[in-house]
């Protein structure tokens, strides 16, 4: 058994804001005090430090096509932090488009033990799996992308039952491996194989004649209804156009009071008042957030710098291509299932446009009230690499620090913003909520994102620094599984991670017109694009952790 | 769920609806590379040896060298996992057979990236096919998979357009009704750059460029431009002449440039002998896709340096392990250093290697991924045929923990 004690422990499942417990582990679990008498093999004084559980991200682009793309498209952005082998560890590469390894070593050296990959196409689902399962140390899922794939459109189109279409998505989760659904831009990847170049939430789809807000209500309900702990995750419409806010706003009722996740709400956050038609709907924007108790939203905060953006809307990255920087990106249309673009981005603190973008994303996590209910993301890679989150965190922690930077960006967009107004200052203990606890709730990972009696000993130990970048940035101690991994910010123990799946009830005679669809039209069996439970450990995962859902009624 | 189709290995289209008597789907590779014996016999300088000896060989050979080349790659995701893991821990260079095809591709990809799709895409909504400096006979099924006439956006009245030399060899219906432009390969991209010139107006003071009169030119932009969704596929491995990437760079300006007002893809042809698999495992671990060293600093990335023909010719590597578990044909190139090939066990050698260990293959032997020629689609290979030789992953890890006992 070993014994964590002293510590000053951040559990907002338990209510602990800073206590001092001692908190023990046997066989990779948290576990009661021993009794008297009961060998403690290992104890470790942690006084005056901060103990949290392992860090969730529920939005982090890491594996999959897009990345691959990604990586292969910035050789010259690898050459700015090379990773060399080292005891135990692989070589790769780091900063926007990480190796796996490296994405797994460095994650697990801020503390973070789980990511979730939010964009994975059912037809690329098995080599998802493959690159995920090289990402050592963190554990991982994926959520699988509906919305702009043919048979669904068709299912739309035809008036199929909502059954129907839950069983659609129950296959779906079953056959890619996936933990919850995303929908991005929907209907809009379709339509702009059909040539469309916007499509707005009540615009019909040039071909099938349906529009977003039917996809996002179909889709919500089959979330729901599948009994899906997560809810639908929602990249909105029209990302990044000025004056989106309102479809942001629209798109959050169209889930008639479903649960739904709007992600990376940043980019959807955008009034285009002023003289540059471009401001900030952030607080518009965060007040339906607090007054709607059925959404959530992850913010996809920018910070400055180069990295490359990611993304399954291809209509919006084919838009934006001409702020590529470096000059150069691509954009692919992909098996009658959906697409992806890669764009690589520079944000610049001097530029008007990215300087706002900046204050809004902190607008927005200094707005909304309830830190359940927003996480902690640069959608990484699109708005900042994952390894800035350190310094985020400070901004959010440090008003002084906040402000200094304020002081730095585009003195047009600071004078537009109202951040310098926004006295907030998150706590330790909302930061454990938003990077804990929230992400572990939302995902119905009951076993994660706390310390309590049966908790998987995902453990994180921080010293308690002024400067909190420096504190988040090097934990002291993280433990995955009970096992130790990283000592002061770096990997000492090389594990694996297992993957996180949705297990969903559904009629599997839906079976019956996908092997139809599959054989009549596509290049690749139906029987084939289905990764079975037995392959996960084959591409590489340590185990498969199934979640069972509980049907709700309709 | 008992599967009654399998996946065939050996091509870049991937087929995966083969039957049990590959025979009956009529593709002449597909026969000729199932056709493969069970066993096989090691061999060291030309002569049979125990497998314990040709590992014994191998890895003093690997031990040995310092400036080791892991080359040929042809195989599936576990045997590039083993082969990346044997050259970082021997601090290898890492390139594929068919690296001077990929690199052309991912030269341009790099300078300036591209607009693509992939093969279902293609099936259901492309009404134009451009076939630039190829007729896609390396992948035997291409028209029959791909160019199918039903489309579940209706019957496509398909218009193929061949750029290309003398043509023959198109399969009906496209043989009588394509329209073939005789242009040397080494002129396709000045035919599209003058094709993008014309899209944004400018005039043609001329009367033929690449040997195509004005008015064709012309008559080809309007089928450009009417195009509901069109895509230029090309095969990289066909380009072959000095500077070709510029030639695939003028090909995927081209499309983006007409995707200002309509819908166009670019679809690269490749895939054959596992090389996509290998550039996605490479770039997933390392970042780049192939020809990357494992040096002490980390991964170095030199697409034009780390040519595996252009190091041995050049004398740079002492040690050369040649993974080609897919096809007999492709042995390895001559070269003055030490060879260890991993090869098929029906794989025959003008000038035997140093070590010779025949391995299962993928798809046949062995279960295993491989990826697609468009990078998106992995698919599952499945064991046909029971066989006791080793995987590329099981002969490489044997031979890693002989260079662990010898140096222990």
């Amino acid at each position: 058994m070993l014994r964590l004690k002293n510590g000053r422990v951040y559990d907002p499942v338990h209510g602990i804001d800073g206590q001092v417990r001692d908190i023990h582990v046997r066989d990779g679990r948290v576990v009661a005090a021993p009794l008297p008498g009961d060998p403690v093999d290992t104890e470790i004084d942690l006084a005056g430090r901060a103990v949290m559980a392992g860090a969730i991200d529920l939005h982090t682009h890491i594996g999959g096509g897009k990345m691959n793309i990604a990586r292969a498209l910035l050789p010259e952005d690898h050459r700015r932090d090379l990773v060399p082998a080292m005891a135990g560890l692989h070589a790769g590469c780091g900063h926007a488009a990480p190796s796996t390894w490296t994405t797994g070593y460095r994650y697990a050296e801020m503390g973070y033990t789980a990511c979730f990959e939010p964009a994975m196409l059912p037809a690329n689902a098995r080599h998802a799996h493959l690159e995920m399962g090289d990402i050592p140390m963190v554990d991982k899922g994926a959520y699988a992308m509906l919305g702009s794939d043919d048979f669904f459109l068709r299912l739309l189109t035809s008036g199929a039952e909502q059954r129907l279409i839950n069983d659609y998505v129950g296959w779906t989760l079953d056959a890619s491996q996936a933990m919850a659904i995303k929908v991005v831009n929907p209907g809009g990847i379709s339509a702009f194989k059909f040539n469309a170049r916007n499509l707005d939430l009540d615009e019909a789809h040039p071909h099938y004649g349906v529009t977003p807000r039917r996809v996002i209500q179909v889709l919500a309900r089959a979330v729901h209804e599948l009994g899906l702990a997560h809810p639908l995750h929602v990249h909105a419409s029209n990302l990044g156009i000025p004056g989106n806010a309102d479809t942001t706003l629209a798109t959050m009722a169209a889930a008639e009071g479903l649960p739904i996740h709007l992600t990376h709400i940043q980019f959807h956050s955008y009034g285009k008042e002023g003289e540059r038609a471009f401001s900030s709907e952030a607080e518009r924007i965060a007040d339906a957030i607090n007054r709607m108790a059925n959404v959530s939203a992850d913010v996809g905060q920018i910070l400055f710098g180069q990295t490359v953006t990611a993304s399954g809307d291809t209509m919006a990255q084919h838009r934006n291509h001409r702020h590529a920087s470096p000059d150069k990106w691509v954009v692919m249309d992909i098996e009658c299932d959906a697409g992806c673009g890669v764009v690589p981005f520079r944000y610049k603190d001097k530029n008007f446009v990215n300087a706002l973008q900046w204050a809004i994303g902190l607008e927005l996590f200094l707005r909304v009230t309830d830190p359940w209910r927003i996480f902690l993301t640069t959608d990484h890679p699109n708005g900042a690499p994952f390894t800035s989150y350190p310094h985020l965190i400070r901004l959010l922690m440090d008003r002084s620090f906040r402000n200094s930077k304020l002081d730095e960006i585009n003195a047009e967009a600071a004078a537009h913003s109202q951040l310098r107004g926004l006295d907030r200052e998150y706590s330790l203990y909302e930061i454990a909520i938003m990077t804990r606890a929230a992400p572990a709730r939302s995902l119905g990972l009951s076993d994660r994102g706390h310390l309590g009696e049966g908790a998987a000993a995902d453990i994180v130990v921080y010293r308690d620094l002024a400067d909190r970048e420096a504190m988040f940035e090097k934990p002291e101690y993280v433990f995955k599984d009970g096992r130790l991994i990283v000592r002061d910010g770096k990997v000492v123990n090389v594990v694996n991670g297992a993957l996180h799946t949705a297990k969903p009830e559904y009629d599997k005679g839906i079976e019956k017109p996908l092997k139809e669809y599959f054989d009549r039209y596509m290049t690749v069996k139906m029987e084939h694009i289905k990764v079975s439970d037995e392959e996960i450990c084959a591409c590489g995962a340590s185990k498969l952790i199934p979640h069972q859902c509980k049907r709700r009624a309709a | 769920m008992p599967d009654s189709f399998f996946s065939c290995p050996f091509c870049g289209l991937l087929c995966d609806d083969l039957p049990a008597d590959v025979e009956r789907i009529g593709c002449a590779r597909a026969t000729r590379l199932f056709s493969v014996p069970a066993q096989g016999q090691c061999r060291v300088s030309g002569r049979p040896a125990d497998p314990a000896e040709a590992r014994r060989v191998a890895a003093g050979i690997l031990s040995g060298a310092r400036r080791p080349l892991v080359a040929g790659l042809a195989c599936d995701v576990t045997g590039h996992r083993a082969a990346l893991d044997l050259a970082e821990r021997t601090g290898a260079r890492v390139d594929h057979m068919n690296g001077p095809a990929q690199f052309r591709n991912w030269l341009a990809f790099q300078d300036g990236g591209w607009m693509t799709t992939t093969l279902s895409e293609v099936r259901n909504r492309a009404d134009v096919v451009i076939l630039a400096g190829t007729v896609a006979s390396a992948f035997p099924r291409f028209f029959e998979r791909c160019l199918a006439p039903e489309s579940q956006f209706g019957d496509l009245a398909r218009r193929v357009i061949v750029l290309g030399g003398p043509i023959s060899r198109l399969p009906e219906p496209f043989a009588g009704s394509a329209l073939t432009i005789p242009v040397p390969a080494t002129r396709l991209g000045e035919l599209c750059a003058v094709l993008r010139a014309r899209l944004t107006g400018r005039p043609l003071p001329v009367r033929e460029v690449a040997g195509v009169p004005a008015a064709q030119i012309d008559a080809v932009l309007e089928i450009l431009r009417s195009a509901r969704y069109g895509v230029l596929a090309w095969n990289a491995a066909e380009l072959d002449f000095p500077g070709a990437e510029l030639t695939i760079q003028a090909m995927v300006d081209l499309v983006k440039d007409l995707n200002r007002d309509t819908r166009w893809s670019g679809l690269p042809l490749g895939g054959n002998d596992g090389d996509t698999t290998a550039a996605q495992v490479c770039t997933w671990r390392t970042g780049y896709p192939l020809r990357v060293a494992f040096e002490s600093a980390g991964p170095r990335y030199e697409p034009l340096l780390f040519d595996a023909a252009r190091l041995l010719a050049a004398g740079e590597a002492d040690a050369l392990l040649w993974i080609s578990a897919l096809d007999p044909a492709r042995v390895p190139p001559d070269a003055a250093c030490p060879r260890i090939v991993l090869g098929r066990p029906d794989m025959v050698f003008e000038h035997p290697p140093e070590v010779f260990i025949p391995v299962a293959v993928p798809g046949v032997h062995q279960a295993g991924f491989m990826h697609r020629m468009d990078g998106v689609v992995a698919l599952p290979l499945s064991v046909r045929v029971a066989s006791e030789l080793p995987s590329v992953a099981q002969a490489i890890a044997a031979i890693q923990e002989e260079m662990k006992r010898v140096a222990a």
